[in-house]
C-alpha cells in the first residue's frame, strides 16, 4: 500500500465519507488512489478555496471532521483563506496538499510553495511528512488533533514521491479513553448564588464542544437571562423566554444594556471578542465574571475572570444544572427587567404594510423566518445581510447558524452551504449572500449543478459593498469610497447560465411568494432580492467605541448626532 | 515574573522544551511574534529528539498570555517562567 492508499484507508477507518478537494500535479498520486475507492466520495469544487470553506460548513452543519485535498504551490495558496477561516472559527479540518518531490523541496521548483512556513499562523498544527513510514500515525494525530480539545484546521504537506512511497503497515495505537472530572464548581455556584443580576454569556465554544443540549438544559433550569454572540446564536433555543439575542457591535440594545448592567457575567465557550465586548474598558463595568472555556489560554487572555474554569462543557453544565434545579436562583425582578428590556429594545423590524414598497432586509430577514422550516440550516455570507441574519431569524440551534465570525470571510456562505448540504442531503440548506460575497465564490454554482444539490441561493442585491458604505457614511463623512456595484452581472441570467433556475423580486407584496417558490422547488434555485442601496443595519456601535454608545437610526438623522459620530 | 526595572519595556525569560519536527523554532517564533513580544535573545539546545529553548524576551503585554498560548502548541511539551502569575484555573 503506497502513501496515497494509507490515506484513503486512514478515511475508512474514521468514517470520513466525503471530502472536498481539486486535482493537480503533485497530489496526482492520491487522486489515482481515489479512482478504485468507492467508499470516498470526493466533490469536485470549481476552486480550493470553495474546497476549504465546503469543508469548513461540513464540519460547522456536522459537527464532523471537514476534509479538503489540493495540490502544491497555488492549490495550496488557494486553500489558505478557507484554512484560516476554519482556523479562527476552531473549525475541525483536515487538510492535504500534495507537495513536488522531496529531492525538489527549496529549489523553486515548479509549484513549489513552503506550505509549511506559509500556514503557521492559521493552523492549529501542521507536518511536513518527510519519511513515508510515518504517515500512517501522523495521519491518526491529526484527525484526533483536528477534533480534541478546541478543534481546528491540521495541515499535512506531503511530497509526491511520498505518496507513492509503499509505507510500512503499523499497528495504530488504541485511543486512550478520555478521563473526565469537573472541576469543583462550589465557588461559582456562590458567586451565581450571591449576585442580584446574574448574566449568562455563550459563544460557539457550545457546540463546539458538543454541548448543546447541556447549555439549553441549564439555560432553561437557571432560568438566567441570556446574550449571545454571533456563534452563540440559537444556544438558547428560539423559544426561551430569557434569551436577549446578539450582544456587541450589531447587537440589540436589550443585550447591551443587559451585560451593562449585569453584576455577574457568567460566560460559557466565549472569548470575549472585540466585536462582542466593544472597547473592553466600558464592558460589563459592574459585573464580576466566571469564564469557562475548553481553551485555557482564553481565560483571562482579555479580562481577568474572577473564577476560571476550563474543563469538559458537557460536564461543567450538568453539574451546574443540578444544582441550580435543587435550588432555584432567586432573580425574579432582574428577569423581569431583562423582559422589559426585550420588549422595548430587542431587535424590531415591522412587516412593511405597503405591498409596492421596496422589500427591505429586515423585513425579508423576518419572513424567511417564519416561512422556512425550523431545522433550515442558513449559510450567511459577510456583510449587512449577515448581520440582518443574525437580529432577525430565530434559531434553535447553534449548527442551524453557519457564519463566519472570526474571519468574516467574504464568499464564505455559497461553498458552506454546499458542504451542510452534503452533510445532510435531505435538509433545507438556504445561503443567504449578498452581491458582493456571492461573487467572490460564484463559481461554486457549478458545483451545485454538478450534484443536483438543492441548496438555495438568496442573494440580497444593494449593489454596493453596503457595510463598508455604512461605515463610510457614518464614520468617514460620508465619503464613498470604491464600494460601487452597480454593474453587477444580471443574476437571474447568471444562475440560468448554470442551469440553476432563478426569480427576481423587489416588492414587499413579492416576498412571501418569492420565498415559498424556492423552498418548494426540487432543486437549486435562486432568489434575486433587490433592496435598497442606502438601507443600513441597526443598531451600530462605532469600532471601538463602548457597547453603550449604540447608535440606531433616530440618532442617525440627529445632527448632533452626525457630528458625534464624524 | 517581576519586569526587569531597568527598562523601558518589561523583559522575561521563557525556558520551552519542544519536539524536534520541521518548522519548530519557526512555530515558536511566530506565535511570540504575533501575541506581541519581540526576542532579546535565543539559545537553543538539541538533546535527543526534543529541543531545549530559553527566550529572553521583551514586550508590554503579560507574559502569562504568551505562555498559555505556548503551551498549547501541540510539540511544545513545557513552558516554565521565572515563576508563575495570574489567576488560579480549575482544570478537570
Amino acid at each position: 500500500m503506497n502513501g496515497a492508499q494509507h490515506i484513503l484507508e486512514a478515511f475508512h477507518r474514521h468514517n470520513i465519507s466525503t471530502v472536498f478537494g481539486y486535482p493537480g500535479g503533485c497530489i496526482m498520486p492520491l487522486y489515482d488512489a481515489l479512482v478504485d475507492d468507492v467508499g470516498v466520495e470526493h466533490v469536485l469544487c470549481r476552486h480550493e478555496q470553495g474546497c476549504a470553506l465546503a469543508a469548513d460548513g461540513y464540519a460547522r452543519a456536522s459537527g464532523k471532521l471537514g476534509v479538503c485535498i489540493a495540490t502544491s504551490g497555488p492549490g495550496a495558496t488557494n486553500l489558505v483563506t478557507g484554512v484560516a477561516n476554519a482556523h479562527r472559527d476552531s473549525i475541525p479540518m483536515l487538510v492535504i496538499t500534495g507537495q513536488v518531490p522531496s529531492g525538489l523541496i527549496g529549489t523553486d521548483a515548479f509549484q513549489e510553495t513552503d506550505v509549511l512556513g506559509m500556514t503557521l499562523g492559521i493552523v492549529k498544527h501542521s507536518y511536513l511528512i518527510d519519511d513515508a513510514d510515518t504517515l500512517p500515525a501522523i495521519m491518526e494525530e491529526a484527525m484526533e488533533l483536528a477534533q480534541s480539545g478546541r478543534p481546528g484546521p491540521v495541515w499535512i504537506d506531503i511530497p509526491k514521491d511520498l505518496l507513492l512511497a509503499e509505507v510500512a503497515d503499523a499497528p495504530f495505537p488504541a485511543s486512550e479513553p478520555r478521563e473526565s472530572s469537573c472541576p469543583d464548581l462550589n465557588q461559582a455556584l456562590a458567586m451565581l448564588r450571591a449576585a442580584r443580576k446574574p448574566l449568562l454569556y455563550s459563544g460557539g465554544g457550545i457546540s463546539l464542544a458538543t454541548a448543546e443540549d447541556s447549555f439549553r438544559i441549564f439555560a432553561e433550569s437557571s432560568a438566567l437571562p441570556a446574550v449571545v454572540t454571533l456563534k452563540g446564536i440559537g444556544n438558547p433555543g428560539k423559544h426561551n423566554p430569557h434569551n436577549l439575542g446578539m450582544l456587541g457591535m450589531h447587537g440589540s440594545r436589550a443585550a447591551n444594556k443587559a451585560v451593562d448592567e449585569c453584576d455577574l457575567l457568567l460566560v460559557i465557550g466565549a472569548r470575549l471578542d472585540d466585536r462582542a465586548t466593544g472597547k473592553l474598558e466600558g464592558f460589563a463595568p459592574n459585573a464580576k465574571m466566571i469564564h469557562i472555556d475548553a481553551d485555557a489560554a482564553e481565560i483571562n487572555k482579555l479580562r481577568p475572570a474572577d473564577v476560571a474554569i476550563r474543563g469538559d462543557l458537557n460536564d461543567i453544565l450538568a453539574t451546574l444544572a443540578g444544582a441550580l434545579a435543587d435550588r432555584p436562583l432567586a432573580i425574579g425582578d432582574w428577569q423581569k427587567q431583562c423582559r422589559n428590556w426585550h420588549t422595548t429594545g430587542g431587535f424590531q423590524a415591522a412587516d412593511n404594510e405597503e405591498p409596492l414598497a421596496p422589500i427591505t432586509g429586515p423585513a425579508f430577514i423576518r419572513q424567511l423566518s417564519r416561512i422556512a422550516p425550523d431545522d433550515t440550516v442558513i449559510a450567511c455570507d459577510v456583510g449587512q445581510h449577515q448581520m440582518w441574519v443574525a437580529q432577525h431569524y430565530e434559531f434553535d440551534h447553534p449548527r442551524h447558524h453557519l457564519t463566519s465570525g472570526g474571519l468574516g470571510t467574504m464568499g464564505f456562505g455559497l461553498p458552506a452551504a454546499i458542504g451542510a448540504q452534503f452533510a445532510d442531503r435531505n435538509s433545507t440548506v438556504i445561503n443567504v449572500t449578498g452581491d458582493g460575497s456571492f461573487m467572490m465564490n460564484a463559481q461554486e454554482l457549478a458545483t451545485i449543478r454538478r450534484y443536483n444539490l438543492p441548496v438555495k441561493l438568496i442573494v440580497m442585491d444593494n449593489q454596493c459593498l453596503g457595510m463598508v458604505r455604512q461605515q463610510q457614511e457614518l464614520f468617514y463623512n460620508n465619503r464613498e469610497s470604491q464600494i460601487n456595484l452597480d454593474d453587477n452581472p444580471d443574476f437571474v441570467a447568471l444562475a440560468r447560465a448554470f442551469d440553476i433556475p432563478a426569480l427576481h423580486i423587489e416588492r414587499t407584496d413579492q416576498i412571501r411568494r418569492g420565498i415559498e417558490t424556492i423552498l418548494a422547488f426540487k432543486g437549486p434555485m435562486l432568489l434575486h432580492v433587490a433592496i435598497s442601496r442606502e438601507e443600513n443595519v441597526w443598531p451600530i456601535v462605532k469600532p471601538g467605541a463602548s457597547n453603550r454608545d449604540m447608535i440606531d437610526e433616530t440618532r442617525r438623522a440627529s445632527t448632533a448626532n452626525k457630528e458625534h459620530v464624524a | 515574573m517581576t519586569p526587569q526595572t531597568d527598562s523601558p519595556i518589561p523583559s522575561y525569560t521563557l525556558n520551552c522544551r519542544m519536539s524536534r519536527e520541521a518548522a519548530a523554532l519557526e512555530r515558536l517564533c511566530q506565535v511570540v511574534r504575533i501575541r506581541g513580544f519581540r526576542i532579546a535573545t535565543m539559545a537553543v539546545e538539541s538533546a535527543g529528539d526534543h529541543l531545549d529553548i530559553a527566550l529572553t524576551l521583551e514586550g508590554t503585554r503579560p507574559i502569562t498570555m504568551l505562555q498559555s498560548q505556548l503551551e498549547k502548541l501541540h510539540t511544545v511539551s513545557e513552558v516554565v517562567p521565572d515563576q508563575g502569575s495570574g489567576v488560579q484555573v480549575q482544570t478537570a
